[in-house]
């Protein structure tokens, strides 16, 4: 009965993990110039669990995050983040994919 | 002596405002040549002082940096039938620099940051160092954007006396612009830029001291131009100018400037 429930839970966990969908996120980055910024950024960006990949766009200030579904962001994570590294995070729009297109799933949260 | 931020675009000659992020650690290692010479009443004079600087700078939080810089000197003197060749630590400086104004827009950005510090008598005094403890003030302008960048510094030195001699105080006023010349345009495979850097300094040098006599052949006013080139990657910048002296009105038999080399490797860890 006890090795039935458990095989059950990790069934579970299991289907849980495989559901999670690869999410995209938009970040607006003010400040950066270079080279040299996109790489400290997207080095900050990829040190956290489950961001599977950061690129940005140096013209737009737009950074695309893929993350695995896992990674929920906050306008405050985001500012303190990026504030460490000297420049301003503005905004962010959750994507459906992460694909670079702009299919954005909710409406954009503002970080002030 | 030109710390820089971090690997931005960024000056050669002289310093930035761009920021070093919390916990980032940076490291310059320049090497500068300078040569003087000229002919007095019919005698050759000669110096040529070779320098190995290294940089090292720490982002204490993301407006506030420290940075430290050791000079490895080598100063060969000929003038007239005498020589000398001294070899060794020059005067160490250390430094700190606080952002106290940022406009960040989309691929812009422009940074106001004074800066506060002191060279000590880490040289062999009157061989590779002055053997005073110099203070040094300024303030350094940043606008950058993606396509260039412009820095401008002022700056004042306090120099002490040390063994009855005081170098005299100066005051410097630098400016450079950095345009990006390579790539065109920017994909999100760019790597690196090219820069075309032009920088301009000028210094006001007050008379030095000896004992309690002015000397009269020293002191007065130089203005540099320096033409140069900045490769800038994700990790690293490799640059070069060439500082050449377009004004050189120093007092009375000061010996003036020729030229000075700068190339320089930045490093971010």
């Amino acid at each position: 009965m006890l090795k039935t429930l458990s095989l059950s839970i990790a069934m579970t966990m299991l289907a849980g993990s495989a559901l999670a969908a690869d999410t995209g996120y938009k970040l607006q980055v003010d400040g950066m110039t270079c080279p040299f910024c996109v790489a400290t950024s997207e080095k900050a960006l990829k040190k956290i669990n489950g961001v599977k990949d950061a690129s940005a766009n140096l013209e737009t200030g737009v950074i695309n995050v893929c993350t695995d579904g896992t990674v929920n962001f906050t306008d405050d994570q985001l500012k303190a983040m990026f504030l460490e590294r000297g420049f301003t995070y503005r905004s962010m729009t959750k994507t459906k994919t992460c694909s670079a297109d702009d299919s954005t799933q909710k409406s954009e949260d503002k970080a002030g | 002596m030109a710390a820089s931020g971090t690997a931005f675009a960024a000056p050669i000659t002289f310093n930035t405002a761009l920021p070093v992020s919390k916990g980032e650690v940076l490291l310059r290692q320049q090497f500068i040549v300078t040569n003087l010479s000229d002919r007095l009443n019919g005698m050759k004079r000669d110096v040529t002082v070779r320098a190995g600087v290294s940089v090292l700078g720490y982002g204490v939080t993301p407006k506030l940096a420290l940075f430290g810089v050791a000079p490895l000197v080598n100063i060969d003197r000929e003038i007239g039938p005498m020589n000398s060749n001294f070899t060794g630590l020059g005067d160490a400086t250390i430094f700190a620099r606080y952002e106290i104004y940022r406009n960040d827009r989309p691929g812009k950005t422009i940074r106001i940051a004074p800066f506060v510090g002191a060279t000590l008598p880490t040289g062999r005094t009157g061989k590779t160092g002055d053997g005073s403890v110099d203070g040094f003030a300024g303030l350094i302008f940043t606008a950058a954007s993606t396509n260039w960048n412009f820095d401008s510094q002022i700056k004042y030195v306090a120099n002490t006396r040390a063994n009855g001699f005081a170098r005299g105080d100066t005051v410097s006023a630098d400016a450079s612009l950095q345009y990006r010349l390579l790539p065109n345009t920017l994909t999100a495979s760019t790597k690196g830029f090219l820069y075309g850097v032009l920088e301009a300094n000028f210094t006001q040098l007050q008379r030095d001291w000896l004992g309690s006599n002015i000397n009269p052949n020293s002191g007065g006013t130089q203005v540099f131009l320096s033409p140069g080139l900045q490769y800038a990657t994700r990790r690293w910048i490799a640059e070069t100018a060439l500082k050449i002296p377009v004004v050189n009105e120093l007092h009375g038999t000061a010996l003036e400037p020729d030229y000075s080399l700068v190339t320089s490797l930045r490093f971010n860890f």
